[in-house]
């Protein structure tokens, strides 16, 4: 730089200035790291097992644009109606909002985005066929999910499914005042416009052989689910009066009132035993669930529990049924031992040990038996049969191959699976690694960082306290099966979403633009958020990064 | 009018009669109430000004320099640590040539903490480039702020006044508080020629070559120079105002003194008890006081103290590894004397810590710097001996 030579003092001015522009001086050059646009992974988001990009709806919601977030949430999630009133919600349970005045309403948002989308009755973009025919046996969430995300894709799909109507689960296990059936109906019809084929009524191994469906679809998927129960094996348990959980919910779901005895136990402690004693208690029948480890160790969801209590179900913990007592042909008791909780197992719960003599009878004229379901795969035997070691084209979904036991695992694990079929068909055969969350957003997101509450900048967000949910205020023990948690206005969802604090998701809140010491932040529309940093002029200090409120930059160092 | 003002006080009323537009400051004790007043002046609409809150002494001085950088007439206060806090910025002001006043309340810089007053806070941002102003009376202080305003503006040096923590930020006296009329006529409006201007935009303060750097560093120091004039001449002017006029250095009874203590701030003003009593004991005492320390009046200084039989410097600071910073002042000064007329001079360091000095201490260090009772080069007054520190208990923080 040649700048002429003062002659005297004189010449100089007061103090040194410049007229030529500072970014002549590559500051950036000097700087040994550099910040970066990376969102994180929010927590929630991490936690569901759905796989649903959370904060990026819950940002687009806040933006005012219900019916894109809704899109966003429905593109890989067929049943948000569904799911926001039957997931027991993990997001919630991981978020970081929790310690400015309490988690994220999240499943209250997916509720009301899933309910605005069954009036959103517009036309699906149509999709190129690819010509190529998938197979799903069983209409659960798990095969529903599959189905539609392989629909989309432009291939053929078509959903066998023993029962009368789709739903899997969804339909026969789940209780009307938790999941009202007509909400799962219009999500199905939706799912049936986007060109998924439910063929009912047909049991694959029975009606239709395994080969024989494997010969017709270029691909098979399994979304069996668990509707085997675990049989329930102590003296008397043959009894009329000894019912199995997941039937005789089947049977009150469809409509029938069947005759019970006034008192029951219930012996369990799922979500099968909940949701049939609260439907009893709706039936005029006063149950008590037993379990023989404690509340703690219960694998029900915990606000299930609490309603249930709620609602005047009786609990009978750290006891063992070990003979139903029949006088005159008729259950009068069940003869227990009573648990004490013992090292871990493991699943990390404590055991329950048998108290020796600790034997005595709770009186109970009937007796449902709620421990646990397994899958049938007895088409599987056919395929062994014939020599069968390994099955091209063949993959299962959803609980029987998870066993996670909640619907938001059945979706996740059905869309896991759509991804790898379809990587299937395009490639010619050849089978795709499990999909990373990664793979199935359309955002780029640098999964494997969690943003959990050390990348947030508290001093952004003012404590806000999580809303009050209603409840239907019926009477106690309740009579209706109508459905009790009411969803969010329009209103209640947006400062909802707007109590979000979008967590390693950038929002474009231009903090960084207005801290950045060197002016190298600039606006620009080409990326997302319209910022980008001036690599030759950021001096690496790092301010952005540390005054980025949710904690969607990184600073890494300058490789030289 | 005359008002019964603390030194705080009367700093708060001359800011506002100088009509300050931005105040940034943090607040810091002994200094605190000087803002607090100016906060009321401002939330009450007493004082048209912007008001700078910020979260440190660093911060406060950044935002100042900012406002004087477009012309704003800008005030700081501040004290002890928070003076040392902002050095880095004190360098910033003084090479961008900006008129800011600044108040400091001394106080003994940790550690151990302490709140009470010494000068080493101030003294230590010696070399920054700001003007220094010790003041002996809350009348001074309000004087010297408005006449601070105006020798920065005139010359381009911020300027520092300063005032003892407590012993005068803290304590009552009638002060004449001048009609605002008056302050107007004396306060010219403020220019800052290199003020930023949006239409011609410019890098400030940028790199500099080595040629360009020491030239920029040499009209600094001549300002500092002209400075110097420029104080005596604003002391007269507002003495022809007010009827107090004001110089570099005060004397009192020290044209036929023999015997001369040189001093600042508020000992200086109990010397004058000490001075009385040893005159009329017919002993030719006399005090030079110090007011304008930077830019350095060695000129006045030599002029007063040349052919004293004998010079005591009194010290409420230390420069520690070398001694006293008045006393190595005032003797690099009195160097340039012909040997013949260089007086012997002596340095007491005294009243660290807001230790008291009486007028007795002040009596009993001139009679023991004129030679017949013998004092060291340097004496620390009054500490410990040094065998019995050795051996004596550790003094332990009071509660």
């Amino acid at each position: 730089m040649s700048v002429p030579q003062p002659k005297s003092l004189r010449d100089l001015p007061i103090t040194a200035y410049a007229t030529r522009p500072t970014s002549e001086n590559n500051t950036g050059t000097w700087k040994y790291v550099e910040p970066r646009y990376e969102d994180r992974l929010p927590p929630c988001a991490q936690a569901c097992p759905a796989g649903n990009d959370i904060s990026r709806i819950i940002l687009l919601l806040a933006g005012g644009d219900l019916i894109g977030a809704g899109r966003l949430l429905r593109s890989g999630n067929p049943l948000p109606a569904t799911l926001g009133r039957v997931c027991p919600h993990f997001c919630e349970r991981q978020c970081n909002r929790d310690l400015f005045g309490g988690s994220i309403a999240v499943h209250m948002i997916e509720r009301f985005l899933g309910d605005l989308l069954l009036r959103d009755e517009s036309a699906q973009e149509p999709v190129t066929p690819s010509g190529r025919k998938v197979a799903v046996i069983g209409a659960g969430p798990a095969g529903i999910t599959a189905a539609y995300a392989l629909a989309l894709k432009g291939h053929e799909v078509e959903v066998f499914d023993e029962k009368p109507k789709p739903g899997g689960y969804l339909r026969t296990g789940i209780p009307d005042y938790r999941l009202p059936k007509e909400i799962l109906d219009r999500e199905i019809e939706f799912i049936e416009r986007v060109g998924v084929k439910f063929i009912q009524g047909i049991r694959i191994g029975r009606d239709i052989g395994f080969e024989d469906l494997r010969s017709r679809f270029d691909a098979v998927i399994a979304a069996v689910g668990l509707h085997e129960s675990r049989a329930f094996e102590v003296p008397g348990s043959n009894h009329r009066h000894i019912y199995d959980g997941v039937e005789l919910l089947e049977r009150i779901l469809s409509g029938e009132i069947p005759e019970l005895p006034s008192t029951v136990a219930v012996v369990g402690g799922g979500n099968t035993a909940i949701d049939v004693a609260r439907s009893l208690l709706r039936l005029d029948v006063s149950p008590t669930i037993v379990y023989r480890r404690s509340e703690t160790e219960m694998p029900a969801i915990a606000s299930e529990v609490e309603e249930a209590k709620r609602e005047g179900v009786g609990f009978q913990f750290l006891t063992t049924p070990i003979a139903v007592v029949i006088e005159d042909g008729a259950v009068v008791a069940l003869e227990c031992c009573k648990m004490q909780l013992g090292e871990p197992d493991a699943s990390g719960r404590r055991t329950p040990v048998p108290i020796p003599n600790s034997e005595f009878r709770l009186p109970f004229a009937g007796i449902v038996a709620a421990i646990g379901e397994t899958a049938d795969l007895g088409f599987l035997r056919q395929a062994a049969a014939n020599g069968k070691r390994s099955l091209d084209g063949f993959y299962i979904a959803g609980d029987a191959s998870t066993s996670e036991g909640t619907v938001a695992a059945a979706v996740g694990s059905g869309r896991r699976v759509a991804a790898m079929v379809h990587s299937y068909l395009v490639n010619g055969g050849t089978t795709a690694d499990e999909p990373t969350l990664q793979s199935l957003w359309p955002r780029k997101v640098n999964t494997a960082l969690v943003a959990g509450p050390q990348y947030l900048n508290p001093a952004y967000f003012a404590p806000a306290l999580r809303p009050e949910i209603a409840k239907l205020n019926g009477e106690q023990p309740p009579s209706s099966f109508a459905e009790i948690v009411q969803g969010f206005a329009v209103e209640s969802a947006l400062s909802e979403a707007r109590r979000c604090l979008l967590c390693g998701t950038c929002n474009g809140c231009l903090n960084c633009y207005y801290w950045c010491p060197d002016v190298a932040v600039h606006r620009d529309s080409r990326n997302g958020a319209g910022l980008e940093i001036d690599s030759m002029h950021c001096k690496g200090c790092g301010i952005c990064v540390e005054e980025c409120p949710r904690g969607a930059m990184t600073l890494e160092e300058v490789a030289r | 009018m005359r008002t019964l003002l603390k030194g705080n006080g009367a700093v708060a009323r001359a800011a506002q009669m100088a009509g300050v537009q931005v105040i940034s400051v943090y607040p810091i004790t002994p200094q605190t109430s000087i803002v607090e007043e100016l906060a009321d002046m401002v939330a009450q609409g007493r004082l048209n000004a912007r008001y700078i809150k910020v979260e440190s002494e660093h911060s406060a001085l950044a935002a100042c320099i900012a406002a004087a950088s477009v012309g704003a007439r800008t005030f700081t206060a501040t004290s002890g640590q928070g003076l040392a806090f902002m050095h880095e910025l004190l360098h910033w002001a003084a090479g961008s040539r900006l008129p800011i006043v600044m108040v400091n309340v001394n106080r003994a810089l940790a550690a151990p903490w302490s709140l009470f007053t010494d000068q080493t806070d101030s003294l230590s941002q010696r070399d920054t480039g700001w003007m220094q102003i010790y003041c002996q009376s809350a009348q001074e202080a309000l004087d010297s702020v408005i006449q601070a305003f105006e020798v920065s503006q005139r010359v381009l040096l911020p300027c520092m006044v300063l005032l003892d923590g407590f012993l005068l930020s803290h304590t009552f006296e009638n002060v004449d508080v001048p009609e605002q009329g008056t302050v107007d006529s004396f306060l010219g409006p403020l220019k800052v020629p290199h003020m930023v201007d949006i239409a011609n935009p410019a890098a400030i303060g940028g790199l500099s070559d080595p040629e360009c750097y020491t030239a920029f560093r040499r009209k600094l120091q001549i300002a500092h120079e002209q400075a110097l004039e420029v104080w005596a001449d604003v002391g007269r002017q507002w003495g022809e105002l007010t009827g107090r006029s004001y110089d570099v250095i005060e004397e009192y009874r020290l044209h036929d003194a023999e015997l001369v203590l040189v001093a600042s701030s508020t000992p200086a003003m109990t010397a004058r008890v000490a001075i009385d009593a040893l005159r009329e004991r017919g002993i030719a005492a006399g005090l030079l006081r110090l007011r304008v320390f930077r830019p350095f009046p060695a000129n006045a200084l030599r002029r007063a103290l040349s052919r004293k039989r004998a010079v005591v410097v009194l010290d409420r600071n230390c420069s520690f590894g070398h001694h006293g910073i008045f006393y190595q002042e005032t003797k690099s000064a009195l160097y340039e004397l012909p040997a013949a007329d260089r007086p012997p001079v002596r340095g007491i360091i005294a009243g660290l810590g807001g230790r008291d000095i009486t007028p007795e201490d002040i009596e009993q260090m001139l009679l023991q710097g004129s030679g017949s009772e013998g004092l060291e080069p340097v004496t620390w007054w009054k500490t410990l001996p040094e065998e019995e520190a050795v051996e004596a208990e550790p003094c332990t923080a009071t509660k």
